[in-house]
């Protein structure tokens, strides 16, 4: 952790917004280097307990940003951004056209592992989905039985959903917009209440005066606008 | 103290440096549970199910690499033809290779939108994400650890011996099984070990062209990553038995070598 360079530990689906927010503040630091450790919020939670040198933590869900905090890892979070929660499906002639043939025989769905929050985002939104009659009776159930692959981030399950070796995934709607092209969406229903939040914190062990600065760019106009140009919600 | 003996001592003392290097971790991970803890761990339902998983994708694979590997190890002993080493190579990449570009190849050939892909699903397939891409992948990456060790094993063999049995009266195949595979046996049994040990220890070929199912797809080293993003006593736990199955091919694999240096 020299003077110049800040260590960003983020939740994969930030990738892109992070990438921006970061080119822009080493325009505005001259000398300093934003380097980026992007993987499931899990995985850099446990890399972060096993005493990764980080200096900033980008989680996107509340639970793992919590656990770091209570384990005094971290200083106080804050929430930055919110992202929807779609299910995509591959482009070309996709077997799944709508969210009830989620449940249609045969349809490979994946999901991220329950450990990665956009796993447990998906796993609550499929229990929400559950009391819908127009999906079918047993829906979740259904869908959970057609599930041929946890993975270890979000950005894993659009890879292969993208590749068209499954038939459908849960991601963000940013990840969606992410694989533009590739990838049709099929919006949740309205109301449901599935939203991912996303906190960021300077890590306590930190030594690094740019982290504090880092994280009021993202909470800043600029960081704040340069998510939203990548879907991300206020 | 003669020369040789000090020269003996310098090296000793050069060597420490990577004896400790990869001793100390492995000794770390020995160490980091105690066996009753390791024991009530790998009864867990995650551990269990990748370890049942594993055995029988692992036999599986290694009884494929043996069946399909030894004709090819034969051919390529007792026969000399153009683009031999090409081959030769071209079997031997697997090793070379990373593992998870692997996966992206195998994908690719045999994936839903592979190459075979449209084939394979008219015939009522679908191998991405299924216990047959795991044992795929595992072929895929462990055939050459027999294949190499069968084809020296062969080459050992001397064919006048394989001749003599012939005008003895014997068949091809009769002398082939009750002269041949006899002779080399420790070599094809060290080969066998190998690659089964680095078909157990496949992850990234298997995560990209398999994906991470408990019960379907998740073997031992998946289920090492999965558990060490919320349980570390189990990812532990299961390192550590996959330590012993890889220390268990080794002895295997060693013991068969030696028999084959006895017998020569």
């Amino acid at each position: 952790m020299s003077r110049g360079v800040l260590v960003v530990f983020a939740a994969a689906s930030l990738t892109e917004a992070f990438q921006d927010i970061g080119a822009a503040f080493e325009r505005a630091h001259p000398g300093v280097k934003v380097e980026f450790n992007f993987a499931g919020s899990q995985v850099l939670r446990a890399q972060i307990e096993q005493g990764a040198p980080a200096d900033v933590f980008a989680s996107a869900d509340l639970l793992h940003a919590d656990a770091l905090a209570a384990s005094g890892r971290t200083r106080p979070h804050r929430a930055f951004a919110r992202n929807a929660l779609v299910v995509v499906t591959p482009g070309g002639s996709p077997r799944v056209r709508s969210l009830r043939d989620l449940a249609a025989p045969g349809v490979k769905v994946v999901l991220a592992a329950a450990t990665v929050p956009a796993g447990r985002y998906a796993r609550k939104a499929l229990e929400r989905m559950d009391g819908d009659a127009s999906l079918g009776a047993g829906f979740a159930e259904r869908v959970r039985a057609a599930v041929v692959s946890e993975e270890t981030s979000v950005r894993a399950v659009l890879a292969k959903v993208a590749l068209g070796e499954a038939d459908a995934g849960f991601v963000y709607a940013t990840d969606a917009a992410a694989a533009r092209g590739r990838v049709a969406v099929i919006a949740l229903p309205e109301g449901l209440g599935v939203v991912a939040t996303y906190p960021i914190a300077v890590l306590t062990r930190s030594t690094s005066p740019l982290a504090a600065a880092f994280m009021e760019e993202v909470l800043g106009a600029e960081g704040q606008a340069a998510l939203r140009r990548r879907g991300f919600l206020p | 103290m003669s020369a040789a003996h000090a020269r003996a001592r310098g090296l000793a003392l050069a060597s420490s440096v990577l004896v400790a290097f990869v001793t100390l971790p492995l000794l770390t991970l020995v160490l980091a549970l105690g066996p009753a803890e390791a024991a009530r761990h790998l009864r867990s339902p995650l551990a269990a199910r990748a370890l049942l998983l594993t055995l029988q994708t692992t036999t599986v694979a290694t009884l494929l690499c043996v069946a399909l590997g030894a004709p090819l190890a034969y051919l390529m002993a007792r026969h000399s033809f153009r683009g031999r080493e090409v081959l030769d190579t071209v079997i031997d990449l697997p090793i070379t290779i990373p593992p998870v570009v692997a996966g992206v190849a195998l994908l690719l050939a045999f994936g839903r939108r592979g190459l075979l892909g449209r084939p394979l699903e008219l015939m009522g397939l679908s191998i991405p994400f299924s216990t047959v891409a795991v044992v795929m992948a595992q072929v895929f990456i462990a055939s050459p650890f027999f294949v190499k060790a069968a084809r020296a094993g062969f080459e050992s063999v001397d064919a006048r011996l394989e001749e003599a049995a012939r005008t003895l009266g014997a068949s091809r195949w009769r002398a082939f099984w009750t002269v041949t595979v006899p002779l080399a046996r420790p070599s094809l049994v060290a080969g066998a070990a190998l690659a089964w040990a680095r078909a157990l220890s496949e992850f990234g070929a298997t995560m990209m062209f398999a994906g991470n199912l408990p019960g379907r797809t998740q073997t031992l080293t998946l289920a090492v990553m999965s558990a060490m993003e919320s349980d570390l006593d189990t990812a532990l736990a299961v390192s550590l038995l996959s330590l012993a199955l890889a220390l268990a091919a080794l002895v295997v694999a060693k013991v068969a070598a030696r028999r084959s240096a006895v017998l020569a």
